[in-house]
């Protein structure tokens, strides 16, 4: 049990993302409209909303990917151009693991890759880079696929392996954009529940796209709703899923809630 | 038994062990870099710079200076107009290549009936005269190619992580576009240092028949780096002992055997 004097601690968390009147206009349209949010350290937040409602538009921005029209970002209270310690943020792409299958690259290299940065280029990777991949490995459950061939590898296992590439370098924050689409039911609550590990056990910041309001309403502590302007709500008993979602998707959609208990749809233990 | 007797007797000579060594290197270089061409797409950068290094060639005769000096200017030339083209959006990577080729080869062209047309010493250069290779070219050829391997080792992890996803290795800190020049940079001086051991038109085969040999393997990508620098040599030495033996035109022969490798690698990849 949390007592009352922890909860004042978690209550000061740090600040790690703030965003303010954000606008990111995207081929002449606008994509990201008067956005702002503080995201703090600890907090696991699932973003959703309609497909070209910006999720990903927005990510891109925040990593300084994208130009803004307008606003500021800040990352570990710095502003985003200044911004210096890629190595604290991690991100996977949606578009991640469709990479050409005929590379030749065994999981282990790729993985490795992750703890190629500005600060040891032009030098071999040290046997602590190689002890913090095998960690990652084995923190992903996939030690047993290392020396694999990417291409031959399961939807599901290219997930993971490319959550350990983004977990090696010890991110504070992580980004993940739509991580499991294509992946069966079972392996997806698997993925999940690997997730939340890493929050609660390790501390890391969580912000994930994805279409799985299950997930998000059951797993998450926050929900980002986004469709141009963003909208952000904290995931409490209270909280009524369907009026949050209706923003974002609009009137015309119909939520139907099945009532489930989520320790019923996820058996973590 | 006397292709072996033959070829100890050849051992022996000072211009075939020059042809050894100078052709391992170039095989080395080509086969290395030509496995990060095939894998960012772009062997035909390998052809382009190529053609434009035959225009080199020419003004270097035609001036009375070194060929392979003025090959790597031009060289450099196109590669540093090449990216350049690409990032002001002048043209598209393949286009701006085909655009290089043929401005360097027509400039070659212009300058060779200048001079009075061809003669022996660019037909050499067009097509490889590795067991004429003298101090000067393998001493040329060994700067390069050594040059070249090493930026390769030192970068290698830089250079595979802005191959697989660029995107990334930006995010990174990775400086992406000067690693990228740099690495068209070695294309030009591996293609150049291969000039007098293969010649400019078929260089590409050395570039990239042994990577893709090589990806028909399933390895690692270590392992796959090993296999096409070892086909490289394999061919380079196989070509050079086969046609001084039976006194064909060493960079065919080459060419011949690592076009086998490949259809050997091939149908190992069918079969497994």
């Amino acid at each position: 049990m949390i007592d009352n004097s922890q909860l004042g601690v978690m209550k000061e968390k740090t600040p790690i993302l703030e965003v303010s009147n954000l606008y990111v206009t995207r081929s002449n349209s606008l994509v990201v409209e008067h956005a702002n949010f503080t995201i703090h350290q600890g907090d696991y937040v699932g973003i959703v909303g309609p497909n070209g409602g910006g999720k990903t538009t927005l990510i891109l921005a925040i990593l300084n990917i994208l130009p803004r029209t307008k606003g500021t970002i800040r990352l570990f209270g710095q502003n985003i151009e200044s911004f210096s310690d890629w190595e604290k943020v991690a991100y996977v792409p949606q578009h991640a693991i469709n990479f050409d299958p005929h590379f030749p690259l065994a999981v282990r290299e790729l993985v490795a890759l992750g703890r190629v940065n500005r600060s040891n280029i032009g030098r071999t990777l040290k046997r602590k880079d190689w002890k913090a991949v095998d960690e990652s490995l084995d923190f992903m459950g996939i030690s047993d696929i290392a020396d694999k061939r990417i291409g031959q590898l399961s939807g599901g296992q290219k997930q993971r392996v490319f959550v350990a590439k983004a977990l090696v370098r010890n991110p504070e924050i992580i980004f993940l954009d739509e991580p499991v689409v294509g992946v069966d039911a079972g392996t997806q609550e698997k993925f999940y529940k690997k997730l939340s590990d890493l929050n609660v056990t390790r501390g890391i910041t969580i912000l994930i796209v994805t279409h799985d309001l299950t997930a998000v309403f059951c797993r998450m502590s926050k929900v980002m709703c986004m469709n141009r302007w963003v909208n952000m709500a904290e995931i409490t008993t209270a909280l009524e899923p369907d009026d949050v979602l209706r923003k974002a998707y609009g009137e015309h959609f119909h939520f139907v809630f099945h009532k489930h208990k989520c320790e019923r749809i996820f058996e973590d233990e | 038994m006397n292709e072996i007797v033959e070829i100890f007797r050849l051992l022996e000579f000072q211009f075939f062990q020059h042809a050894l060594l100078g052709g391992t290197i170039a095989a080395l270089a080509c086969a290395w870099v030509g496995l990060f061409l095939i894998l960012r797409k772009e062997a035909m950068m390998g052809d382009g710079i190529a053609h434009t290094a035959f225009g080199g060639i020419a003004l270097g005769l035609f001036l009375g200076v070194n060929p392979i000096l003025t090959s790597l200017l031009v060289s450099i030339l196109a590669v540093l107009g090449i990216s350049y083209m690409r990032r002001k959006g002048l043209a598209q990577s393949d286009s701006a290549i085909a655009v290089m080729l043929a401005v360097g080869f027509s400039a070659g062209l212009i300058i060779i009936s200048l001079a009075g047309g061809f003669n022996v010493e660019l037909f050499s250069f067009l097509f490889g005269s590795i067991l004429t290779i003298d101090q000067t070219d393998l001493i040329i050829v060994s700067i390069l190619g050594i040059s070249t391997i090493l930026v390769l080792g030192i970068f290698y992890k830089e250079l595979l992580s802005i191959t697989f996803d660029e995107e990334d290795a930006r995010l990174m800190g990775i400086p992406v576009r000067l690693l990228s020049l740099a690495f068209n940079l070695l294309v030009a001086i591996t293609i150049v240092l291969s000039i007098k051991v293969i010649g400019v038109i078929l260089v590409v085969a050395l570039l990239v028949l042994p990577g893709l040999s090589a990806l028909q393997l399933n390895l690692s990508f270590k392992g796959t780096t090993l296999a096409a620098i070892g086909f490289g040599i394999l061919s380079m030495t196989t070509g050079i002992l086969l046609s001084a033996i039976y006194n064909v035109a060493t960079s065919g022969v080459i060419v011949f055997t690592a076009a086998g490798i490949f259809l050997f690698t091939a149908i190992y990849r069918r079969l497994e």
